[in-house]
């Protein structure tokens, strides 16, 4: 308490005293309007009473130094003994500051006189306002009005608001004459005297505080108006209370601008608005990208705008403060390394592929694959060519693996050194799996460097042998069926030729009894003529299917569809049958055309049966390609509008004898079909529906000689 | 052609019953006929009178062909149209056949076929027509 350098006239109290009658202490002491007037108007007051001499000791709660503060007819050389320190226990002001009480002593060091010593402390019945702000009741100003316990003066320091109370202590001599009560009457006045002075201090402090705030503000005001990135202070309702300058660009209005800026000005506090609402709506998220438009240079910028609520004492929200960054610089940067880095990696990811592609093709090519540098060093081996040169680090040992290589590198030499881009030679090499030699089929190509000299060659080598061999085998076995179905057939042949001559006889024998039939006989006789014409029609088919045993050889397949056609094509005619034809350009395939041509034949037939009433039948041929060029299938469809094959007939269509022609069908035709497509190592299918139609498919493979 | 201005057919099977039915139908049908069960009565045959056309099986007695008895027959009129009878023929007999212009009649043979065949192939060769059948097949496409 700054209250020591007070000087106290006392001529002025005696004075007033001596002029008019003395008002109550209570209203003199109301007179002080500042708590550095309670101390001369208290010691006045404690003279008036009729004591000699009083003094006021204040404690430095800093230093924890005791000195005088103020006095009232006390010698200055005395008052040297009332200069203490709060550590100094044995003192006895100092204990009696530490008791916190008021007490008399009769004898002591400090005076020859009686003194009255009373400790007061900043003291209020009433919380202060931040301790009621928070509701909490440690306000030390209570605490010390309570005196519950023993005041330690160290902390006399507001745990709440951290207000540095005072502490102090008035010593009075007593009068010769002193009694309990005049002494009582004395501590009362002081009581009042400290009341009065705690509410002073309690409104200076506020005083200063305000004082502090407003510099506070003003202070904080320059940073924010210093800020370069907008700043903006809004209510709830979204209005703005504050801004800094650089938000002023953005937001306020200035006086001359053109109608365009202004509407600028406009849309952005529209958009500074959408984006608080949108932010508050959803709460947790207090981050937003602004496009804002500059209303001094008419740009536009881009903004990452935080906001932050803030809360008044009672913890309600006030407004928010937003803060916005101007990220466009930022931004733009930050989208061309995303962009720059999403094309860094769609290009690895296409590289990679291109690389995994590779491999897969290295490894799926089933041939040895060598790649040599441009001096027919083998750099690259597959583990299929590794086989035979062994690997591209090792040296190598086995002389096998040694003997290829020195035919390979003389090969590779004459092709490097050659002028011809690819080259097809046969190489024969020493296969350790089969334990011979074999012939490949190396096939070369040359990879050029930046100058235009070989960089490398690649070489797949094929299994020329085995290929052939393969392929032979294929035709061998197919050969063999077609030879095997040949010779049932000439044994099938000789039995239907057998039964054909007495079949033949009784046929003709049957026409010429026709006119000599007795009337009662003719319905046996009817059956006698169809059952016999029902044989004949069976041995007819199976002698059709047999008849011509000849050479299987390389045909187009177009040719004998056309031949079929053109055969029936006056049957075809009169059964109104229109017929369209799709024939693609076929490769031959390895048949033997009348079989084939028998097959046709059936079908048609049987399309044209399948349709009495007229209709369409369509026939169409494709090559279906292999997965080389050695294979594949050329497939006939042949469809038909007709009645279609009931369902549950459809499954033995292709068994012998069963026909959907009744009496008139010998139930063979597909059979043979299927007889021969089968020996042709051809697939056959049928698709029907009944009422639209009939589809069947043949595929028939091409294999090349 | 006879004297009675019927055509005069050779007819030659080696199977007794066939080729009895095969004179009875044609002899029905109004044809002069000669039957003869083997190739060598039918060359002999046909060394004594000449015929409008040849009827024959493809298999003989022995190892003897129709095509014997119709070269007979072409020895001795170039022009005489001739088919064989068969059931059983390999592709070199009916090329053969066709590049002879003989044409060639399946066993079982439909006895409607049988008659249009033999009777177009008369027409063909003789511009006065004696039975005024119509029929639109060629004799040498007979399937």
């Amino acid at each position: 308490m700054a209250t020591a350098e007070i000087r106290f006239q006392p001529g002025r109290a005696s004075g007033r005293r001596a002029t008019q009658p003395r008002r109550p202490a209570v209203l003199r002491l109301l007179q002080a309007e500042r708590s550095e007037e309670i101390f001369p108007l208290l010691l006045e007051e404690i003279i008036a009473l009729g004591n000699p001499r009083a003094l006021i000791v204040d404690v430095n709660l800093d230093s924890g130094e005791v000195m005088p503060a103020a006095a009232l007819k006390w010698p200055r050389p005395q008052m040297e003994k009332f200069t203490s320190a709060l550590w100094m226990q044995e003192h006895p002001l100092i204990a009696a500051l530490h008791s916190a009480r008021p007490e008399v002593l009769r004898k002591s060091n400090l005076h020859n006189k009686p003194l009255y010593v009373h400790p007061i402390l900043y003291s209020n019945r009433n919380l202060c306002w931040e301790a009621d702000r928070i509701r909490t009741a440690s306000c030390l100003a209570v605490q010390n009005s309570r005196r519950e316990k023993r005041v330690r003066l160290e902390d006399q320091v507001c745990a709440t608001c951290e207000m540095r109370a005072y502490a102090a202590a008035v010593v009075v001599e007593l009068p010769k004459n002193y009694s309990e009560q005049s002494v009582a009457e004395l501590g009362e006045l002081i009581d009042l005297a400290n009341r009065y002075l705690s509410r002073l201090f309690k409104v200076e402090h506020y005083y200063n505080r305000m004082r502090d705030m407003e510099i506070t503000i003003a202070q904080m005001g320059t940073v924010m108006q210093s800020m370069a990135d907008p700043v903006i202070l809004t209510d709830t309702q979204h209005r703005v209370i504050m801004q800094n300058k650089a938000a002023e660009r953005f937001f306020r209005v200035p006086d001359e601008m053109t109608e365009g800026l202004v509407r600028a000005v406009e849309f952005n506090n529209l958009l500074f608005s959408a984006a608080l609402s949108s932010m508050l709506v959803s709460g947790s998220d207090s981050h937003r990208d602004l496009t804002l438009v500059d209303a001094i240079e008419g740009e536009e910028m881009l903004f990452e705008a935080v906001s932050a609520p803030t809360y008044g004492p009672d913890g309600i929200q006030l407004g928010t403060v937003t803060v916005m960054r101007d990220v466009t610089d930022l931004r733009r940067a930050d989208q061309e390394l995303r962009l720059n880095y999403e094309r860094l990696s769609d290009a690895e990811e296409v590289v990679r592929q291109d690389r995994d592609r590779l491999n897969l093709i290295i490894e799926n090519v089933g041939d040895p694959i060598v790649v040599c540098d441009g001096k027919a060093k083998i750099v690259l081996v597959d583990p299929l060519a590794q086989e035979l040169f062994g690997t591209e680090t090792d040296v190598v040992r086995d002389t096998v693996q040694f003997q290829n290589q020195t035919k390979l590198t003389a090969y590779i030499d004459a092709f490097t050194a050659s002028f011809a881009d690819r080259e097809t030679a046969p190489l024969r090499l020493y296969n350790p799996a089969l334990r011979q030699e074999i012939e490949y089929d190396a096939r070369s190509g040359k990879i050029f460097g930046e100058r235009g000299q070989v960089a490398y060659t690649v070489t797949v080598l094929r299994d020329l042998t085995a290929l052939r061999k393969m392929e032979q085998l294929k035709v061998e076995r197919r050969m063999l069926e077609i030879e095997k179905f040949a010779a049932t057939g000439r044994l099938a042949a000789t039995i239907a030729h057998e039964v054909n001559n007495p079949m033949e006889a009784i046929k003709n024998a049957i026409y010429l009894l026709a006119s000599a039939i007795p009337e009662n006989a003719v319905p046996v006789y009817s059956i006698l003529k169809s059952e016999t014409e029902r044989v004949a029609r069976i041995v007819r088919q199976m002698l059709g299917l047999y008849r011509n045993t000849e050479q299987v050889k390389p045909v187009n397949v177009n040719t004998i569809i056309e031949d079929t056609l053109l055969l029936l094509n006056r049957q075809l005619q009169r059964a109104n049958v229109e017929v369209q034809t799709e024939l693609e350009a076929l490769p031959d395939a390895l048949i033997a055309a009348d079989q084939i041509r028998q097959v046709f034949s059936n079908l048609v037939i049987n399309a044209r049966d399948a349709m009495p009433n007229g209709g369409k039948l369509r026939i169409r041929s494709r090559h279906i390609p292999g997965y080389d060029d050695l294979h594949g299938w050329v497939r006939i469809l042949i469809a038909d509008t007709g009645s279609g094959i009931p369902l549950e007939m459809i499954r033995s269509i292709f068994e012998p004898f069963v026909t959907t022609k009744g009496e008139r069908g010998t139930g063979l035709g597909l059979w043979i079909v299927k007889g021969i497509i089968q020996n042709h190592a051809g697939k056959l299918s049928v698709k029907s529906r009944i009422g639209r139609g009939t589809t069947f498919k043949i595929d028939l493979p091409v294999v090349k000689l | 052609m006879s004297s009675e201005g019927k055509y005069r057919v050779l007819v030659v099977d080696d199977e007794a019953a066939v080729l009895l039915t095969y004179r009875l139908i044609l002899e029905r049908q109004g044809y002069e006929v000669v039957a003869c069960g083997t190739s060598v009565q039918a060359i002999e045959a046909i060394g004594k009178q000449q015929f409008d056309v040849v009827l024959c099986d493809y298999s003989l007695e022995e190892q003897h062909t129709g095509f014997e008895v119709i070269s007979a027959a072409r020895l001795r009129d170039t022009d005489v149209p001739a088919a064989l009878l068969t059931g059983y023929a390999t592709k070199e007999t009916a090329d053969e056949a066709a590049s002879q212009g003989i044409g060639v009649m399946f066993k079982p043979i439909e006895i409607e076929e049988f008659l249009a065949t033999t009777s177009n192939m008369l027409r063909k060769n003789h511009e006065p027509k004696q039975e005024g059948e119509k029929d639109d097949r060629g004799p040498q496409n007979v399937r």
